[in-house]
Protein backbone atom coordinates (compact mmCIF):
# COMPACT_ATOMS: atom_id res chain seq x y z
CA UNK A 1 0.00 0.00 0.00
CA UNK A 2 1.13 3.62 -0.69
CA UNK A 3 1.93 5.61 2.17
CA UNK A 4 -1.02 8.06 2.26
CA UNK A 5 -0.35 11.81 3.63
CA UNK A 6 -2.79 12.26 7.32
CA UNK A 7 -5.63 13.97 6.94
CA UNK A 8 -5.37 15.46 10.12
CA UNK A 9 -2.00 16.87 11.38
CA UNK A 10 -1.54 18.71 14.87
CA UNK A 11 1.91 19.52 16.09
CA UNK A 12 1.88 21.52 19.23
CA UNK A 13 -1.55 22.19 19.13
CA UNK A 14 -2.32 24.58 21.73
CA UNK A 15 -5.53 26.65 22.74
CA UNK A 16 -6.13 28.72 26.03
CA UNK A 17 -9.13 30.38 27.19
CA UNK A 18 -7.85 33.24 29.41
CA UNK A 19 -5.56 31.40 31.84
CA UNK A 20 -7.12 27.84 31.14
CA UNK A 21 -4.94 25.75 28.74
CA UNK A 22 -7.69 23.76 27.11
CA UNK A 23 -5.27 21.85 24.72
CA UNK A 24 -1.22 21.73 26.03
CA UNK A 25 0.71 21.07 23.21
CA UNK A 26 -1.45 18.36 21.65
CA UNK A 27 0.18 16.33 18.41
CA UNK A 28 -1.61 13.77 16.37
CA UNK A 29 -2.31 12.19 13.11
CA UNK A 30 -5.39 11.21 11.51
CA UNK A 31 -5.02 8.84 8.48
CA UNK A 32 -7.17 8.48 5.71
CA UNK A 33 -10.30 5.89 6.05
CA UNK A 34 -10.16 5.68 9.68
CA UNK A 35 -12.82 5.67 12.37
CA UNK A 36 -10.85 7.66 14.62
CA UNK A 37 -12.96 7.94 18.33
CA UNK A 38 -11.75 11.39 20.24
CA UNK A 39 -11.99 9.99 23.84
CA UNK A 40 -11.43 11.68 27.04
CA UNK A 41 -13.66 13.12 30.50
CA UNK A 42 -15.44 16.37 30.21
CA UNK A 43 -12.82 19.50 29.79
CA UNK A 44 -10.76 17.65 28.51
CA UNK A 45 -10.07 19.57 25.36
CA UNK A 46 -11.80 17.01 23.16
CA UNK A 47 -14.36 20.06 21.67
CA UNK A 48 -11.70 22.70 21.42
CA UNK A 49 -9.31 20.19 19.49
CA UNK A 50 -12.23 19.70 16.88
CA UNK A 51 -13.23 23.25 17.02
CA UNK A 52 -9.61 24.14 15.97
CA UNK A 53 -10.11 21.21 13.19
CA UNK A 54 -12.69 22.74 11.62
CA UNK A 55 -11.57 26.06 11.80
CA UNK A 56 -14.05 27.69 14.51
CA UNK A 57 -11.00 28.76 16.65
CA UNK A 58 -7.57 30.07 16.80
CA UNK A 59 -5.09 28.44 17.92
CA UNK A 60 -1.13 27.98 18.38
CA UNK A 61 0.39 25.43 17.51
CA UNK A 62 0.75 23.73 13.81
CA UNK A 63 -2.20 22.16 12.01
CA UNK A 64 -2.79 20.94 8.74
CA UNK A 65 -6.37 19.67 7.70
CA UNK A 66 -6.84 17.67 4.32
CA UNK A 67 -3.28 20.07 3.53
CA UNK A 68 -5.18 23.52 4.81
CA UNK A 69 -4.78 25.49 7.30
CA UNK A 70 -8.42 25.56 8.83
CA UNK A 71 -8.81 28.76 10.62
CA UNK A 72 -7.65 30.92 8.09
CA UNK A 73 -9.19 28.84 5.27
CA UNK A 74 -12.67 26.97 6.88
CA UNK A 75 -14.59 27.99 3.96
CA UNK A 76 -12.70 26.18 1.27
CA UNK A 77 -11.98 23.13 3.83
CA UNK A 78 -15.35 23.16 4.33
CA UNK A 79 -15.97 21.99 0.51
CA UNK A 80 -14.43 18.34 1.64
CA UNK A 81 -15.08 18.35 5.60
CA UNK A 82 -19.03 18.18 6.94
CA UNK A 83 -19.04 17.93 10.89
CA UNK A 84 -22.07 18.06 13.23
CA UNK A 85 -21.04 19.37 16.11
CA UNK A 86 -23.40 19.00 18.82
CA UNK A 87 -27.27 18.22 18.66
CA UNK A 88 -29.85 19.83 17.40
CA UNK A 89 -28.53 23.19 15.76
CA UNK A 90 -30.43 23.22 12.72
CA UNK A 91 -32.34 26.72 13.01
CA UNK A 92 -36.02 25.64 14.27
CA UNK A 93 -37.43 28.40 11.28
CA UNK A 94 -35.88 26.20 8.59
CA UNK A 95 -38.60 23.95 6.65
CA UNK A 96 -36.71 20.77 5.71
CA UNK A 97 -37.54 21.32 2.04
CA UNK A 98 -35.24 24.72 2.79
CA UNK A 99 -32.50 23.12 4.22
CA UNK A 100 -32.35 21.21 1.61
CA UNK A 101 -32.44 23.65 -1.23
CA UNK A 102 -29.88 25.96 0.72
CA UNK A 103 -27.14 23.31 1.25
CA UNK A 104 -27.82 22.50 -2.70
CA UNK A 105 -27.33 26.10 -3.58
CA UNK A 106 -23.95 27.18 -1.19
CA UNK A 107 -22.35 23.24 -1.53
CA UNK A 108 -20.81 21.86 -4.87
CA UNK A 109 -20.37 18.28 -3.26
CA UNK A 110 -24.17 17.79 -2.12
CA UNK A 111 -26.24 15.13 -3.82
CA UNK A 112 -29.72 16.61 -2.98
CA UNK A 113 -31.41 12.80 -4.55
CA UNK A 114 -29.24 11.20 -1.43
CA UNK A 115 -30.19 13.47 0.68
CA UNK A 116 -34.28 13.27 -0.29
CA UNK A 117 -34.02 9.25 -0.77
CA UNK A 118 -32.62 9.20 3.32
CA UNK A 119 -35.44 11.54 4.96
CA UNK A 120 -37.60 9.82 2.86
CA UNK A 121 -36.87 6.50 4.93
CA UNK A 122 -37.83 8.41 7.93
CA UNK A 123 -41.22 9.73 8.16
CA UNK A 124 -40.14 13.31 8.26
CA UNK A 125 -42.17 15.90 5.51
CA UNK A 126 -40.76 18.07 4.00
CA UNK A 127 -43.06 20.68 4.68
CA UNK A 128 -42.55 20.20 8.21
CA UNK A 129 -40.29 23.44 9.89
CA UNK A 130 -37.17 21.87 12.17
CA UNK A 131 -39.41 23.39 15.53
CA UNK A 132 -41.37 21.35 15.30
CA UNK A 133 -39.88 18.01 15.01
CA UNK A 134 -38.24 16.16 18.42
CA UNK A 135 -34.77 16.13 19.00
CA UNK A 136 -34.22 12.68 17.21
CA UNK A 137 -35.76 13.54 13.65
CA UNK A 138 -33.71 16.75 13.84
CA UNK A 139 -30.70 14.59 14.22
CA UNK A 140 -31.86 12.64 11.52
CA UNK A 141 -32.09 15.48 9.09
CA UNK A 142 -29.19 16.89 9.94
CA UNK A 143 -27.55 13.69 9.27
CA UNK A 144 -29.25 12.84 5.90
CA UNK A 145 -28.33 16.56 4.81
CA UNK A 146 -24.52 15.66 5.97
CA UNK A 147 -24.50 12.20 4.32
CA UNK A 148 -25.51 13.56 1.32
CA UNK A 149 -22.48 15.78 1.31
CA UNK A 150 -19.58 14.06 -0.67
CA UNK A 151 -16.77 14.96 1.48
CA UNK A 152 -13.56 13.41 2.64
CA UNK A 153 -13.48 13.91 6.46
CA UNK A 154 -16.85 13.81 8.70
CA UNK A 155 -16.34 15.44 12.29
CA UNK A 156 -18.74 14.54 14.72
CA UNK A 157 -18.68 16.26 18.76
CA UNK A 158 -21.21 14.49 20.54
CA UNK A 159 -24.30 14.10 18.14
CA UNK A 160 -26.14 11.70 19.87
CA UNK A 161 -26.13 13.83 23.41
CA UNK A 162 -29.51 13.27 24.63
CA UNK A 163 -31.37 11.31 22.35
CA UNK A 164 -33.19 7.78 23.09
CA UNK A 165 -31.88 4.84 22.36
CA UNK A 166 -33.59 4.14 19.48
CA UNK A 167 -32.46 7.53 17.29
CA UNK A 168 -29.07 6.47 18.97
CA UNK A 169 -28.74 3.52 17.30
CA UNK A 170 -30.74 4.86 14.02
CA UNK A 171 -27.71 7.62 14.08
CA UNK A 172 -25.19 5.13 13.76
CA UNK A 173 -26.51 2.31 11.86
CA UNK A 174 -27.18 5.07 9.02
CA UNK A 175 -23.54 5.95 9.58
CA UNK A 176 -22.08 2.95 8.94
CA UNK A 177 -24.57 1.23 6.37
CA UNK A 178 -25.51 3.93 4.73
CA UNK A 179 -22.04 6.19 4.40
CA UNK A 180 -18.81 4.81 5.50
CA UNK A 181 -16.57 3.27 2.95
CA UNK A 182 -12.94 3.56 2.29
CA UNK A 183 -12.75 7.25 1.11
CA UNK A 184 -14.02 8.78 4.00
CA UNK A 185 -12.54 8.99 7.68
CA UNK A 186 -14.63 10.04 10.71
CA UNK A 187 -13.80 11.41 13.51
CA UNK A 188 -15.96 11.09 16.19
CA UNK A 189 -16.20 11.82 19.88
CA UNK A 190 -19.06 11.02 22.14
CA UNK A 191 -19.68 10.24 25.97
CA UNK A 192 -21.07 7.29 25.02
CA UNK A 193 -17.71 5.12 24.66
CA UNK A 194 -19.70 1.91 24.53
CA UNK A 195 -21.98 3.01 21.65
CA UNK A 196 -18.92 3.98 19.03
CA UNK A 197 -16.28 1.35 20.23
CA UNK A 198 -16.99 -1.33 18.08
CA UNK A 199 -16.96 0.95 14.84
CA UNK A 200 -13.80 2.64 16.08
CA UNK A 201 -10.77 2.15 14.01
CA UNK A 202 -8.50 4.31 16.35
CA UNK A 203 -8.42 5.78 19.34
CA UNK A 204 -7.20 9.40 21.04
CA UNK A 205 -7.59 9.41 24.49
CA UNK A 206 -7.27 12.63 25.40
CA UNK A 207 -7.37 14.69 29.06
CA UNK A 208 -6.66 18.22 30.46
CA UNK A 209 -5.34 19.03 26.99
CA UNK A 210 -2.91 16.25 26.29
CA UNK A 211 -3.09 13.19 23.80
CA UNK A 212 -2.85 10.60 26.55
CA UNK A 213 -2.58 7.89 24.11
CA UNK A 214 -2.80 7.82 20.74
CA UNK A 215 -3.89 3.80 18.99
CA UNK A 216 -5.68 1.85 16.74
CA UNK A 217 -8.28 -0.65 18.21
CA UNK A 218 -6.22 -3.68 16.40
CA UNK A 219 -3.07 -2.43 18.20
CA UNK A 220 -4.63 -2.34 21.34
CA UNK A 221 -4.89 -6.39 21.46
CA UNK A 222 -0.88 -6.59 20.99
CA UNK A 223 0.05 -3.70 23.23
CA UNK A 224 -2.28 -4.04 26.04
CA UNK A 225 -3.29 -6.99 28.16
CA UNK A 226 -5.98 -7.15 30.92
CA UNK A 227 -5.39 -9.97 32.99
CA UNK A 228 -7.65 -11.52 36.09
CA UNK A 229 -6.01 -12.71 38.32
CA UNK A 230 -6.74 -14.15 41.66
CA UNK A 231 -5.84 -12.75 44.68
CA UNK A 232 -3.25 -15.32 45.88
CA UNK A 233 -1.50 -14.60 42.76
CA UNK A 234 -2.15 -10.71 42.81
CA UNK A 235 1.48 -10.26 44.67
CA UNK A 236 3.30 -12.07 41.66
CA UNK A 237 1.52 -10.47 39.46
CA UNK A 238 2.41 -6.95 40.66
CA UNK A 239 5.83 -7.63 40.17
CA UNK A 240 5.20 -7.31 36.07
CA UNK A 241 4.32 -4.07 36.74
CA UNK A 242 1.47 -3.12 36.01
CA UNK A 243 -0.10 0.44 35.20
CA UNK A 244 -3.41 -0.18 36.75
CA UNK A 245 -5.43 -2.25 38.44
CA UNK A 246 -9.19 -2.20 40.02
CA UNK A 247 -10.85 -5.25 41.78
CA UNK A 248 -14.46 -6.89 40.17
CA UNK A 249 -16.01 -9.87 41.05
CA UNK A 250 -13.59 -11.34 43.93
CA UNK A 251 -10.75 -10.91 41.66
CA UNK A 252 -8.09 -8.40 40.67
CA UNK A 253 -7.43 -7.47 37.29
CA UNK A 254 -4.49 -5.95 36.40
CA UNK A 255 -3.49 -3.84 33.37
CA UNK A 256 -0.59 -4.41 31.73
CA UNK A 257 1.45 -2.14 28.56
CA UNK A 258 3.47 -4.03 26.40
CA UNK A 259 4.21 -7.08 28.76
CA UNK A 260 4.97 -10.43 27.55
CA UNK A 261 1.86 -12.39 27.16
CA UNK A 262 2.97 -15.96 28.16
CA UNK A 263 4.46 -14.59 31.45
CA UNK A 264 1.42 -12.73 31.94
CA UNK A 265 -0.84 -16.14 31.18
CA UNK A 266 1.03 -17.73 34.45
CA UNK A 267 -1.06 -15.07 35.98
CA UNK A 268 -4.92 -15.86 35.09
CA UNK A 269 -7.06 -15.31 31.57
CA UNK A 270 -5.55 -12.82 29.66
CA UNK A 271 -7.81 -10.37 27.39
CA UNK A 272 -7.43 -7.11 25.42
CA UNK A 273 -8.97 -5.00 27.43
CA UNK A 274 -12.28 -2.96 25.60
CA UNK A 275 -11.59 0.83 24.78
CA UNK A 276 -14.11 1.85 27.29
CA UNK A 277 -11.79 -0.49 29.92
CA UNK A 278 -8.60 0.72 28.46
CA UNK A 279 -10.12 4.49 28.87
CA UNK A 280 -10.22 4.44 32.20
CA UNK A 281 -7.33 2.49 33.36
CA UNK A 282 -5.19 4.88 31.15
CA UNK A 283 -6.88 7.92 32.49
CA UNK A 284 -6.84 6.82 36.21
CA UNK A 285 -3.34 6.05 35.91
CA UNK A 286 -2.22 9.21 34.35
CA UNK A 287 -4.58 10.82 37.03
CA UNK A 288 -2.65 8.60 39.76
CA UNK A 289 0.71 9.52 38.43
CA UNK B 1 -22.51 35.50 -6.09
CA UNK B 2 -24.07 32.53 -6.23
CA UNK B 3 -23.64 32.09 -2.27
CA UNK B 4 -24.99 35.75 -1.48
CA UNK B 5 -28.20 34.76 -3.64
CA UNK B 6 -28.80 31.68 -1.04
CA UNK B 7 -27.54 33.63 2.28
CA UNK B 8 -30.15 36.58 0.92
CA UNK B 9 -32.80 34.37 0.54
CA UNK B 10 -31.97 32.77 3.78
CA UNK B 11 -32.50 35.53 5.32
CA UNK B 12 -36.31 35.61 3.73
CA UNK B 13 -36.70 32.67 5.29
CA UNK B 14 -35.55 33.45 8.76
CA UNK B 15 -37.17 37.01 8.76
CA UNK B 16 -40.42 36.85 7.27
CA UNK B 17 -40.87 39.93 9.02
CA UNK B 18 -38.89 42.28 6.41
CA UNK B 19 -41.92 41.96 4.20
CA UNK B 20 -44.98 40.92 6.62
CA UNK B 21 -44.26 44.00 8.74
CA UNK B 22 -44.46 46.61 5.85
CA UNK B 23 -47.67 44.46 4.19
CA UNK B 24 -49.83 44.84 7.60
CA UNK B 25 -48.58 48.68 7.66
CA UNK B 26 -49.46 49.11 4.39
CA UNK B 27 -53.16 47.30 4.41
CA UNK B 28 -53.83 49.84 7.84
CA UNK B 29 -53.10 52.18 5.74
CA UNK B 30 -55.29 51.51 2.83
CA UNK B 31 -58.46 50.47 5.35
CA UNK B 32 -57.60 53.56 6.93
CA UNK B 33 -58.37 55.58 3.66
CA UNK B 34 -61.16 53.49 3.11
CA UNK B 35 -63.24 55.02 6.72
CA UNK B 36 -61.48 57.94 7.65
CA UNK B 37 -62.41 61.17 7.29
CA UNK B 38 -61.31 62.78 3.75
CA UNK B 39 -60.45 65.99 4.34
CA UNK B 40 -62.23 68.15 2.05
CA UNK B 41 -60.90 71.25 2.43
CA UNK B 42 -58.65 70.96 -0.67
CA UNK B 43 -61.05 70.27 -2.86
CA UNK B 44 -61.50 74.26 -3.50
CA UNK B 45 -58.05 74.90 -3.50
CA UNK B 46 -55.57 76.24 -6.35
CA UNK B 47 -53.50 74.41 -8.48
CA UNK B 48 -50.46 75.06 -6.66
CA UNK B 49 -52.20 74.12 -2.95
CA UNK B 50 -53.45 70.57 -4.42
CA UNK B 51 -49.72 69.60 -5.76
CA UNK B 52 -48.09 70.68 -1.86
CA UNK B 53 -51.23 68.37 -0.82
CA UNK B 54 -50.52 65.67 -3.12
CA UNK B 55 -46.57 65.85 -2.13
CA UNK B 56 -47.82 65.85 1.56
CA UNK B 57 -49.66 62.55 0.85
CA UNK B 58 -46.58 60.91 -0.33
CA UNK B 59 -44.34 62.11 1.51
CA UNK B 60 -46.61 61.25 4.62
CA UNK B 61 -46.94 57.91 3.85
CA UNK B 62 -43.43 57.93 3.07
CA UNK B 63 -42.54 58.93 6.05
CA UNK B 64 -44.45 56.25 8.07
CA UNK B 65 -42.67 53.60 6.26
CA UNK B 66 -39.57 55.04 7.14
CA UNK B 67 -39.54 55.15 10.46
CA UNK B 68 -40.97 51.95 10.80
CA UNK B 69 -38.11 50.75 8.22
CA UNK B 70 -35.45 52.29 10.55
CA UNK B 71 -36.76 50.80 13.22
CA UNK B 72 -36.70 47.21 12.07
CA UNK B 73 -34.00 47.59 9.93
CA UNK B 74 -31.90 48.84 13.44
CA UNK B 75 -33.24 45.64 15.70
CA UNK B 76 -32.81 43.30 12.33
CA UNK B 77 -29.21 44.31 12.17
CA UNK B 78 -28.42 44.18 15.85
CA UNK B 79 -29.93 40.62 15.93
CA UNK B 80 -28.55 39.23 12.60
CA UNK B 81 -25.19 37.97 13.60
CA UNK B 82 -26.43 37.23 17.70
CA UNK B 83 -29.59 34.96 17.03
CA UNK B 84 -27.70 32.18 15.32
CA UNK B 85 -24.95 32.18 18.09
CA UNK B 86 -27.87 32.43 20.45
CA UNK B 87 -29.33 29.53 19.36
CA UNK B 88 -26.30 27.47 17.80
CA UNK B 89 -27.41 27.05 14.35
CA UNK B 90 -24.46 28.69 13.64
CA UNK B 91 -22.61 25.62 13.71
CA UNK B 92 -24.46 23.99 10.96
CA UNK B 93 -24.00 27.58 8.82
CA UNK B 94 -20.45 27.44 9.20
CA UNK B 95 -20.50 24.03 8.30
CA UNK B 96 -21.25 24.89 4.95
CA UNK B 97 -18.54 26.32 2.17
CA UNK B 98 -19.43 29.90 3.14
CA UNK B 99 -17.11 32.70 4.10
CA UNK B 100 -17.57 34.64 6.62
CA UNK B 101 -17.69 37.65 5.37
CA UNK B 102 -20.08 36.36 2.47
CA UNK B 103 -22.34 35.58 5.66
CA UNK B 104 -21.77 39.12 7.07
CA UNK B 105 -22.04 40.38 3.21
CA UNK B 106 -25.62 38.93 2.89
CA UNK B 107 -26.80 40.55 6.46
CA UNK B 108 -25.47 43.82 5.43
CA UNK B 109 -27.24 43.77 2.09
CA UNK B 110 -30.60 42.89 3.38
CA UNK B 111 -30.37 45.39 6.55
CA UNK B 112 -29.23 48.23 4.22
CA UNK B 113 -30.63 47.07 0.48
CA UNK B 114 -33.57 44.91 0.88
CA UNK B 115 -35.33 45.67 3.54
CA UNK B 116 -35.43 49.67 2.55
CA UNK B 117 -36.44 48.29 -0.60
CA UNK B 118 -39.31 45.87 0.46
CA UNK B 119 -40.61 49.09 2.20
CA UNK B 120 -40.16 50.99 -0.45
CA UNK B 121 -42.21 49.03 -3.01
CA UNK B 122 -44.78 48.31 -0.42
CA UNK B 123 -44.83 52.33 0.25
CA UNK B 124 -45.42 52.61 -3.18
CA UNK B 125 -48.48 50.32 -3.03
CA UNK B 126 -49.82 51.43 -0.37
CA UNK B 127 -50.13 55.14 -1.57
CA UNK B 128 -51.74 54.11 -5.09
CA UNK B 129 -54.29 51.83 -3.77
CA UNK B 130 -54.76 54.86 -0.71
CA UNK B 131 -54.84 57.67 -3.87
CA UNK B 132 -57.57 55.75 -5.50
CA UNK B 133 -59.67 55.12 -2.53
CA UNK B 134 -59.15 58.67 -1.33
CA UNK B 135 -59.78 59.81 -5.14
CA UNK B 136 -63.11 57.66 -5.13
CA UNK B 137 -64.69 58.81 -1.89
CA UNK B 138 -63.74 62.61 -2.62
CA UNK B 139 -65.11 62.33 -6.09
CA UNK B 140 -62.41 62.77 -7.94
CA UNK B 141 -61.55 66.22 -7.56
CA UNK B 142 -58.94 65.47 -5.79
CA UNK B 143 -57.84 62.69 -7.81
CA UNK B 144 -55.82 64.75 -10.23
CA UNK B 145 -53.32 65.45 -7.93
CA UNK B 146 -52.90 62.29 -6.39
CA UNK B 147 -52.69 60.39 -10.02
CA UNK B 148 -49.83 62.75 -11.65
CA UNK B 149 -47.73 61.11 -12.68
CA UNK B 150 -44.70 63.64 -13.03
CA UNK B 151 -45.17 64.17 -9.17
CA UNK B 152 -45.19 60.60 -8.62
CA UNK B 153 -41.91 59.88 -10.39
CA UNK B 154 -40.33 62.70 -8.65
CA UNK B 155 -41.46 61.46 -5.30
CA UNK B 156 -39.98 58.01 -5.77
CA UNK B 157 -36.98 59.51 -7.37
CA UNK B 158 -36.59 61.81 -3.99
CA UNK B 159 -37.20 58.41 -1.83
CA UNK B 160 -34.53 56.67 -3.98
CA UNK B 161 -32.49 59.42 -3.62
CA UNK B 162 -33.24 59.22 0.27
CA UNK B 163 -32.47 55.49 0.57
CA UNK B 164 -29.36 56.07 -1.06
CA UNK B 165 -28.03 58.84 1.05
CA UNK B 166 -29.24 57.14 4.08
CA UNK B 167 -27.46 54.18 3.71
CA UNK B 168 -24.38 56.07 3.74
CA UNK B 169 -24.74 58.66 5.77
CA UNK B 170 -25.64 56.16 8.64
CA UNK B 171 -23.14 53.62 7.92
CA UNK B 172 -21.52 54.20 10.74
CA UNK B 173 -24.34 53.57 12.74
CA UNK B 174 -24.79 50.26 11.02
CA UNK B 175 -21.28 48.84 10.91
CA UNK B 176 -21.64 49.67 14.81
CA UNK B 177 -24.51 47.54 14.67
CA UNK B 178 -23.33 44.76 12.84
CA UNK B 179 -20.59 45.03 15.18
CA UNK B 180 -21.89 44.75 18.57
CA UNK B 181 -24.37 42.01 17.16
CA UNK B 182 -21.06 39.99 16.18
CA UNK B 183 -19.92 40.91 19.35
CA UNK B 184 -22.30 40.44 22.09
CA UNK B 185 -22.86 37.32 24.31
CA UNK B 186 -26.57 38.77 25.37
CA UNK B 187 -28.76 42.08 26.02
CA UNK B 188 -27.70 43.26 22.44
CA UNK B 189 -29.88 46.38 22.93
CA UNK B 190 -28.12 47.13 26.19
CA UNK B 191 -24.33 46.59 24.53
CA UNK B 192 -25.34 48.71 21.32
CA UNK B 193 -26.30 51.56 23.59
CA UNK B 194 -23.94 51.26 26.64
CA UNK B 195 -20.74 52.18 25.07
CA UNK B 196 -21.99 55.41 23.32
CA UNK B 197 -23.83 56.67 27.02
CA UNK B 198 -20.63 55.42 28.76
CA UNK B 199 -18.17 57.35 26.75
CA UNK B 200 -20.81 60.54 27.05
CA UNK B 201 -20.97 60.51 30.46
CA UNK B 202 -17.20 59.79 30.79
CA UNK B 203 -16.51 62.86 28.96
CA UNK B 204 -19.08 65.11 30.78
CA UNK B 205 -17.68 64.05 34.23
CA UNK B 206 -14.15 64.34 33.44
CA UNK B 207 -13.64 66.85 30.58
CA UNK B 208 -17.14 68.91 31.48
CA UNK B 209 -17.72 68.39 27.17
CA UNK B 210 -20.32 67.57 25.32
CA UNK B 211 -18.22 66.77 21.61
CA UNK B 212 -19.38 63.41 21.77
CA UNK B 213 -23.22 64.12 22.64
CA UNK B 214 -23.02 66.35 19.83
CA UNK B 215 -21.11 64.18 16.80
CA UNK B 216 -23.65 61.47 17.58
CA UNK B 217 -26.97 63.84 17.78
CA UNK B 218 -25.45 65.48 14.40
CA UNK B 219 -25.09 61.75 12.97
CA UNK B 220 -28.45 60.65 14.24
CA UNK B 221 -30.47 63.55 13.15
CA UNK B 222 -28.44 65.14 10.62
CA UNK B 223 -28.88 62.46 7.92
CA UNK B 224 -31.34 64.99 6.37
CA UNK B 225 -29.56 67.98 7.00
CA UNK B 226 -26.84 66.59 4.99
CA UNK B 227 -28.59 65.53 1.39
CA UNK B 228 -30.74 68.22 1.06
CA UNK B 229 -30.41 71.94 0.25
CA UNK B 230 -31.35 73.62 3.75
CA UNK B 231 -33.30 75.79 4.75
CA UNK B 232 -36.43 74.04 3.11
CA UNK B 233 -38.95 76.66 2.21
CA UNK B 234 -42.35 75.10 2.29
CA UNK B 235 -44.67 78.02 2.07
CA UNK B 236 -47.89 76.46 2.92
CA UNK B 237 -49.85 79.82 3.71
CA UNK B 238 -48.93 80.60 -0.07
CA UNK B 239 -49.98 77.68 -1.39
CA UNK B 240 -46.62 77.24 -3.34
CA UNK B 241 -43.53 75.25 -2.62
CA UNK B 242 -40.21 76.99 -3.31
CA UNK B 243 -38.01 75.77 -4.79
CA UNK B 244 -39.81 72.82 -6.09
CA UNK B 245 -39.53 69.20 -5.16
CA UNK B 246 -35.99 68.76 -8.28
CA UNK B 247 -34.68 71.54 -6.13
CA UNK B 248 -34.78 69.64 -2.90
CA UNK B 249 -31.61 67.54 -3.10
CA UNK B 250 -28.25 68.49 -2.95
CA UNK B 251 -26.15 65.56 -4.05
CA UNK B 252 -22.75 67.75 -4.46
CA UNK B 253 -23.31 68.60 -1.27
CA UNK B 254 -23.93 65.45 0.39
CA UNK B 255 -21.36 62.90 -2.03
CA UNK B 256 -18.68 66.14 -1.41
CA UNK B 257 -18.95 66.11 2.62
CA UNK B 258 -16.18 65.17 4.19
CA UNK B 259 -18.26 63.79 7.13
CA UNK B 260 -20.12 61.50 4.60
CA UNK B 261 -16.67 59.78 3.49
CA UNK B 262 -15.41 59.97 7.01
CA UNK B 263 -18.49 57.94 8.41
CA UNK B 264 -18.43 55.49 5.71
CA UNK B 265 -14.81 54.56 6.44
CA UNK B 266 -16.01 54.14 10.03
CA UNK B 267 -18.61 51.99 8.94
CA UNK B 268 -16.68 49.80 6.77
CA UNK B 269 -14.07 49.39 9.52
CA UNK B 270 -16.59 47.82 12.01
CA UNK B 271 -18.17 45.72 9.07
CA UNK B 272 -13.93 44.32 8.97
CA UNK B 273 -14.40 44.19 12.55
CA UNK B 274 -17.60 42.27 12.48
CA UNK B 275 -15.97 40.18 9.92
CA UNK B 276 -13.14 39.06 12.31
CA UNK B 277 -15.56 38.60 15.34
CA UNK B 278 -17.49 36.29 13.19
CA UNK B 279 -14.65 34.34 12.53
CA UNK B 280 -14.08 33.31 15.96
CA UNK B 281 -16.94 33.44 17.96
CA UNK B 282 -19.37 29.90 17.57
CA UNK B 283 -21.66 30.35 20.58
CA UNK B 284 -22.64 32.91 23.27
Amino acid sequence: MIPSSPLIEARGLSKKYGSFLALDRADFVVQPGRIVGLIGPNGAGKTTALRAVLGLTTYDGQLRVLGREPFAERAVLMQETSFIADVAVLPSWLRVQQAIDFVAGVHPRFRRERAVALLAKTDIGMRRRIGELSKGMKTMVHLALTMAIDARLLVLDEPTLGLDILARRGFYDALVNDYMDETRTIVITTHQVEEVENLLTDVLFIDKGHIVLDCSVEDIGTRYAAVEVADDRVAAARQERPFYERRALGKTILYFEGADREKLEDFGEVGAPSVSDLFVAKLSAERAA
Amino acid sequence: MNDLIWLVRREFWENKAIWVMPACIGALLVVGSLFGKVEIAMLHASDQQSELAGVLFMVTIGGVFWVAMSIYSVWYMLDCLYADRKDRSVLFFKSMPVTDSATVVSKLFVGVVAIPLVYFCVADIAALLMAFVISVRAHLVFGNVLWSPGLWLQVQALWLYVLATGVLWYAPVVGWLLLVSAWAKRAVILQALLPPLAVMLAERLFLGTHVTAIVLRDRLLGGGYASFHHPIHWSLEKGEMTPGVWQLPDPVGFFSSADVWIGVLIGAACIAGAVQLRKRRTGT
